[in-house]
């Protein structure tokens, strides 16, 4: 193989490292301001909750399901524990577990219909993704409610010089990950995602899987909807808008197959969230127009779902529905 | 042989929407003997199969596992009962590890988590059993054929199976897997397992195998011991008797100049294909599954890539290279799949019918005549038989012979001079195969030159001016449009040389 087609090659297969170097060294080189620790740690803190929903939706995209209406549920989540906090007097432990709870609920709702009544999975999480945000709008009158003092200043919370949400989230991958790498539950998801005929004759048990997948996204959109909340210190109408995009976009960005069974969760959700964050904050400090960053997210995105493509789906797609004949 | 069966499967029966898949099957299979399942394509090998494997649930009839009944509801519950599959369509998860797709109808753990060292350590044992020491660390995408082959089997025999089943296992593999693949049944049968071997070549069977059960149509015809048999015999038990059947066309008189002409054509199964079509002939590819007929009709549009071998196509009176892409645009295809195809079961036969000619029925600023289009399809409706209430009538409302008129109509309604067709009348009753057939016939005295493949020899008796003989991806007999059953039966049950005596 020629240089050139083994570089070729080595940015196909690691697409997003390529991109984030390249973004990292654009803005360093443009800025002062943007390669410093402060900031760094700024970003580290601002991406985190995306993060957090990210490796939730991860597990359903792993299994090569997806699931779109995480940033509703974060919304209803993290509304339904505030509104618990100032409505009915909740302490802050009890009204987070309710969060919790409402995201596994939202996510067995998901699941159920895509197990159960067999809808597909982007249309099913489409209607609930509007559905959900429905119910968040009318909980809460669409109004901004602002979380207790004694709350608020979770948000601020840190460990040293870096945020305590960022450790949260961080966590949370890295457990996500190893649920992904190391148990059982996530070696099956992993083989559902490779081909769920092959799992169901193999003897795996797809339909509770594919539910407990959603499960986990919805509880996992609820933390990253709590982690939300706290930083800005309220809830509002459009928490958790288009977060599910950009969930979406991270893990495609960091390497995860939309096709299923394929990617690593820790360094995929970590490096595709760190892009966007990059790209988001950098432009900020070249002073560029704050509407550049979605063109930008964009393209990104573009050159990202290229390479998955290339990588492992249209072509052997294609050749498997050719020889599917005989089925 | 006066050893009990094992494993007794009886009276089994299972019907699909529009389609009966068993009636009334059976099968015994004994400990450390290797039963052959054969049949032709549909004789509902795979759904007795499915059954045993708790894929697919009976209608009717028993399952007895060492005198006892048992129910098999789920794949889990099969394992549960001894019972190992390996798949034709093997069943990997090509992003995964060879230890895991070893391991994947159960994962070792130690406190919850995978034990990654002991799978590692136990998928290398069984594979060295097999012979094989493949790295377990690496991707199954990665390896070929025959080393997946392998993996599934490491898989099947992990759980100690006492019954296995292999589905066709050598279809994809080299001569030197296949021996190594033997070796390991017969090792499995001094293990004392019962083993069900379904393929499509009879010489294989005769060299493995103790006894065979045949089944047509869903039902089984015939459960032998081996040596009491024949390689003839059990070609015609899996064809069947002759229908009588008298021809609908007269042999051609004197085909007209070469369309297609095929030269030391190769690639996957297929090697050094030669061959011509002429207008006005019907050419009869004949051959058992598995010999690589289907898979010459997609190497010649380019469903398939070619490796060597060149294809030549009279254009202009003169013969001229053509890729097989170009080919495909020219010829008119008919298979058995007419979904797969591109029929549009919810559109109406009149927009099937004229999808294909859609640019001469233009209008004004491309918009489609309605009034050609009607006429178009009035047309063929009325040329081909097509059973319909009217143009208006939704495809797939249609029964399975006109729906194949309409694809075939659909092709007519831009005069190709070569048709391609593959198994076009499977599936379809007997007065809907005798339509398509003289459609056949029709096509090549209008002056087409047609290639047809059938799995059943009355319906090339019936048309063919010509017969090729296929076995093992290669052409190995040629037979004149006189040749009778028995010629044809003789010429594939000679084709694939028996190593064993029979």
């Amino acid at each position: 193989m020629s240089v050139a087609g083994r570089i070729g090659g080595l940015l196909l297969q690691h697409g997003f490292v390529a991109v984030l170097v390249v973004v990292f060294i654009v803005f360093a080189v443009f800025t002062d301001t943007f390669f410093t620790f402060g900031n760094i740690v700024d970003m580290l803190h601002a991406m985190s909750p995306l993060m957090v929903i990210s490796a939730g939706l991860a597990l359903v995209v792993m299994a090569g399901k997806l699931d779109i209406s995480v940033g509703s549920v974060a919304y209803v989540a993290a509304s339904c524990g505030t509104l618990l906090m100032l409505r009915l007097g909740w302490p802050p432990v009890p009204a987070l577990l309710a969060a919790l709870s409402v995201g596994a609920a939202l996510g067995a709702i998901n699941g159920l219909i895509v197990v159960v009544l067999r809808v597909n999975p982007l249309i099913t999480t489409l209607g609930t993704m509007i559905a959900y945000r429905g119910v968040g709008l009318q909980l809460t009158n669409a109004e901004v409610a602002r979380l207790p003092e004694g709350v608020r200043v979770l948000g601020n919370w840190s460990v040293g010089p870096v945020f305590g949400d960022t450790l949260i989230a961080l966590a949370i991958v890295i457990a996500v990950h190893l649920l992904h790498r190391r148990t059982v539950f996530g070696r099956q998801l992993t083989a559902i995602g490779n081909g769920e005929d092959v799992a169901r004759r193999i003897g795996m048990p797809v339909d509770w899987l594919v539910f407990a997948a959603f499960v986990f996204s919805g509880v996992l959109a609820a933390v990253g909807g709590v982690l939300d909340t706290l930083q800005i210190g309220a809830i509002s109408a459009y928490l958790g808008k288009g977060l599910e995009f950009n969930a979406v976009a991270v893990i495609v960005v960091g390497g995860i197959s939309l096709f299923g069974g394929r990617g690593a969760i820790l360094s995929g959700v970590v490096l595709g969230a760190l892009v966007f964050e990059m790209i988001r904050n950098g432009l900020n400090h070249v002073g560029a127009n704050p509407y550049a960053y979605r063109l930008v997210s964009g393209a990104v995105i573009f050159a990202a779902m290229y390479a998955d493509a290339l990588k492992s789906g249209v072509r052997g797609a294609a050749a498997r529905l050719l020889t599917r004949r005989d089925a | 042989m006066t050893q009990a069966a094992y494993l007794r499967m009886e009276g089994l029966s299972k019907a699909y929407p529009g389609v009966v898949a068993l009636r009334g099957a059976r099968l015994e299979a004994r400990r450390g003997e290797a039963v052959a399942l054969m049949g032709a394509n549909g004789a509902g090998k795979s759904t007795l199969m499915n059954v045993l494997g708790g894929v697919t649930l009976p209608d009717e009839g028993s399952v007895t596992i060492d005198g006892a009944a048992v129910h098999l509801r789920s794949p889990r519950e099969a394992l549960a009962h001894g019972i190992a599959f390996v798949h034709q369509e093997l069943a990997m998860l090509p992003s995964m590890t060879v230890a895991e797709n070893v391991f994947a109808d159960g994962f070792p753990t130690r406190f919850g988590v995978v034990d990654s060292a002991r799978m590692h350590r136990e998928a290398t044992t069984l594979l060295a059993r097999l012979g094989c020491n493949l790295p377990t660390g690496r991707l199954v995408e990665t390896l070929g054929p025959g080393d997946r082959q392998m993996v599934e089997i490491a898989r099947a025999l992990r759980r100690a199976p006492r019954i296995m089943i292999f589905d066709e296992p050598t279809s994809s593999l080299t001569s030197r897997e296949k021996a190594r693949l033997f070796d390991i049944v017969q090792g499995l049968k001094r293990d004392n397992v019962a083993i069900i071997y379904i393929t499509h070549f009879v010489d294989e069977i005769f060299e493995i195998c103790e006894r065979v059960t045949v089944m047509r149509n869903g039902a089984t015809v015939a459960d032998r011991a081996i040596a009491q048999t024949s390689p003839a015999d059990v070609v015609h038990l899996m064809l069947g008797e002759a229908d009588s059947a008298e021809r609908l066309a007269d042999a051609s008189t004197g085909p007209g100049p070469v369309v297609l002409d095929v030269a030391n054509l190769s690639g996957g199964l297929l090697r050094d294909i030669n061959l011509t079509v002429s207008a006005g002939e019907v050419v009869g590819l004949w051959g058992l599954l598995g010999s690589g007929r289907t898979e010459l009709v997609r190497a010649l549009i380019g469903l398939d890539p070619i490796e060597s071998g060149t294809l030549r196509w009279r254009a202009d009176s003169e013969l001229q290279p053509i890729t097989p892409a170009n080919l495909h645009r020219i010829a008119g295809v008919v298979t058995e799949d007419r979904r797969g195809e591109g029929l549009l079961l919810p559109l109406t036969t009149r927009a099937n019918l004229s999808l294909t000619s859609l640019r001469s029925l233009l209008y004004a600023f491309g918009v489609i005549d309605r009034g050609k289009e009607e006429r178009l399809a009035t047309d063929m409706i009325g040329q081909m038989h097509i059973k319909v209430s009217g143009s208006g009538q939704t495809v797939g409302t249609l029964s399975g012979g006109n729906q194949q008129k309409v694809v075939v109509g659909r092709w007519l309604a831009t005069n190709p001079r070569l048709f391609l067709l593959d198994e076009p009348t499977r599936g379809l009753d007997v007065g809907a195969k005798t339509e398509i057939l003289k459609l056949t016939a029709a096509l090549a005295h209008a002056g087409a030159a047609v290639l047809v493949i059938s799995s059943e020899p009355e319906e090339l008796l019936r048309i063919c001016d010509r017969y090729l003989v296929m076995s093992r991806g290669r052409i190995t007999a040629q037979l004149p449009g006189t040749a009778n059953r028995t010629d044809l039966l003789a010429a594939v049950a000679a084709a694939p040389t028996p190593s064993r005596a029979a």
